[in-house]
């Protein structure tokens, strides 16, 4: 019974390392491309005199990998209804040219500062319109609640590896008396913690299972069923195969310390 | 017969804050490969200290001390351990493994040794029976008398045939008739398998048929009495 209970402790604290390893894995693959569709989604409005290409704006600042001219006419007829054909023409023949220009993924308000003043250098570019905060406004909440989630993972992950070496001065406690006698008649090392090994290896090897098998679910049974789009758009970055072996790794290093810990702490008879 | 153990200004001493407390204090002896000895002296005097040189879990702080050809003061832990598996000790205070039963601690050196389960069971019953303990056999230590664990101790200590005994008062909780039992193994263990026998005991058994030598540790020093 109070092996068990033991056993618990020590299993329900490896899950929860694992489970914030896993949740680590899946937040960074799932922020990734949220973060690839800010930066996508994000443009400069530049109003020019005259035509631009693309090398021509990438030659003002090398940030600029696209351009893209926007349609004088559909902004015309998007404003002004009642309106005839030729003063039509007219008005768009005097409006300016407009573009939309998308950086590499590089961003940080000081250097689209400095894109803003390279791209004014050009005598023809009449205007530029950053959107700086707004667009940094939701950079920065989104910076901010990754920063906190990885906090959150780490202190979760701390706590739960006080405890795991907590549970190992139990382990250590019980297993004392045993370990040094072996010693005082010649045992190895290895025979000597055999036994703790094989507790803790398999201890870790049911965590791995127990984190994979609630992820798989979570990906297979829950998100498919779910109606969520956010879900089911990042439905493939849940949980993947790779991940079983990250896991399984983190566990094996998880566990071989501790025991280690304990035997080295057990060498030596104090009488 | 050549020196089994040989010690030379041997000193060993326990440290604490003030410095070295010397329990034993250059001591030299040599003791031949199969002998039989007996070492008493009063209580404090060092005897158990003096074994746990010989067991290598304390080293001298001067002089040398060599054990069945390895050099105790300088010793590697690999050596040790190696060392430690010729050994059968019995210790004052008894170190059975409590998880363990009591067929399965006689055998402990028989484990480490990694023989198989079928020579582990066959020398468990024969020692059981000597020890006179075969009912007790799936018992657990904590479950026996002082007296049950100390013999259940010898019979641990002489499982494996080793080649040095080092008994601690294997007699210390023992009436007659089960002291006689702990003798007469003892004997046996140096006729047959030449194994060479030191013990710390408070009362030289009368009836002994063995030659022995007999030492005494005193006022820190170790004197063999004639
Ligand atoms: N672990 C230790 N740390 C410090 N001093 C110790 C330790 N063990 C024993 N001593 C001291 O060393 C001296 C010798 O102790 P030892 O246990 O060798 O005596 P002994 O001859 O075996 O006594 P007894 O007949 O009572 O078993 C004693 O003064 C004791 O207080
Ligand atoms: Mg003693």
């Amino acid at each position: 019974m109070k092996h068990t209970k033991n056993h618990l402790m020590f299993i329900l604290s490896l899950i929860s390392i694992l489970l914030g390893v896993e949740f680590f894995m899946v937040f960074d693959r799932t922020t990734d491309s949220y973060e690839d569709g800010l930066k996508k989604g994000y443009s400069i409005l530049v109003v020019s005199e005259v035509p631009r290409s693309t090398e021509q704006f990438h030659t003002l600042n090398s940030h600029i990998t696209q351009s893209e001219a926007i349609d004088r006419e559909a902004i015309v007829t998007q404003y002004i209804n009642d309106i005839s054909k030729e003063a039509k023409t007219k008005l768009i023949g005097n409006l300016p040219y407009f573009y939309s220009l998308h950086l590499d993924s590089y961003i940080d308000a000081s250097v689209i500062q400095k894109i803003k003043t390279d791209l004014l250098k050009d005598i023809e570019i009449r205007k530029v319109e950053t959107f700086g905060e707004h667009y940094l406004a939701k950079y920065r909440l989104f910076m901010l609640v990754k920063f906190m989630l990885r906090i959150f993972i780490l202190f979760l992950s701390v706590v739960s590896f006080f405890l795991i070496i907590k549970q190992m001065e139990i382990w250590k406690y019980a297993h004392k008396d045993r370990m040094q006698i072996m010693e005082l008649f010649g045992a190895t090392m290895t025979h000597r913690s055999g036994v703790l090994f094989r507790i803790a290896l398999i201890d870790a090897v049911l965590s791995m299972i127990i984190v994979s098998t609630v992820f798989a679910y979570t990906k297979y049974v829950w998100a498919m069923q779910s109606n969520i789009d956010i879900v089911t758009q990042h439905y493939e970055k849940l949980f993947r195969v790779s991940d079983i072996a990250v896991l399984l790794l983190s566990a094996f290093v998880l566990v071989i310390t501790s025991v280690y810990w304990v035997v080295y702490s057990t060498k030596g008879v104090q009488e | 017969m050549p020196n089994m153990i040989t010690a030379s200004h041997l000193t060993l001493a326990y440290q604490n804050e003030k410095g070295y407390n010397e329990v034993i204090k250059n001591a030299s002896f040599a003791i031949r490969k199969g002998e039989f000895i007996f070492i008493t002296g009063p209580s404090g005097s060092g005897k158990s200290t003096l074994l746990k040189s010989l067991y290598g879990e304390m080293k001298p702080i001067h002089g040398t001390l060599h054990i069945n050809g390895a050099d105790m003061t300088n010793i590697s832990s690999g050596r040790l351990q190696k060392l430690r598996t010729e050994l059968g000790i019995i210790f004052q205070n008894y170190r059975l493994i409590n998880e363990w039963t009591i067929a399965k601690n006689i055998v402990l050196p028989l484990i480490i040794a990694g023989y198989n389960q079928e020579i582990q069971n066959a020398q468990a019953n024969r020692l059981l029976r000597h020890i006179k303990l075969s009912e007790l056999a799936d018992r657990y230590p904590l479950e026996l008398s002082g007296g049950e664990q100390q013999r259940v101790g010898l019979a641990r200590a002489i499982s494996k045939n080793p080649v040095i005994i080092l008994a601690d008062e294997p007699t210390g909780n023992l009436d007659k008739n089960s002291s006689n039992v702990i003798w007469d193994l003892l004997e046996s263990a140096c006729l047959q398998f030449g194994s060479t026998i030191i013990v710390v005991t408070h009362k030289i058994p009368e009836l002994f048929s063995l030659p022995y030598r007999h030492f005494i540790i005193e006022g820190k020093g170790i004197y063999e009495t004639h």
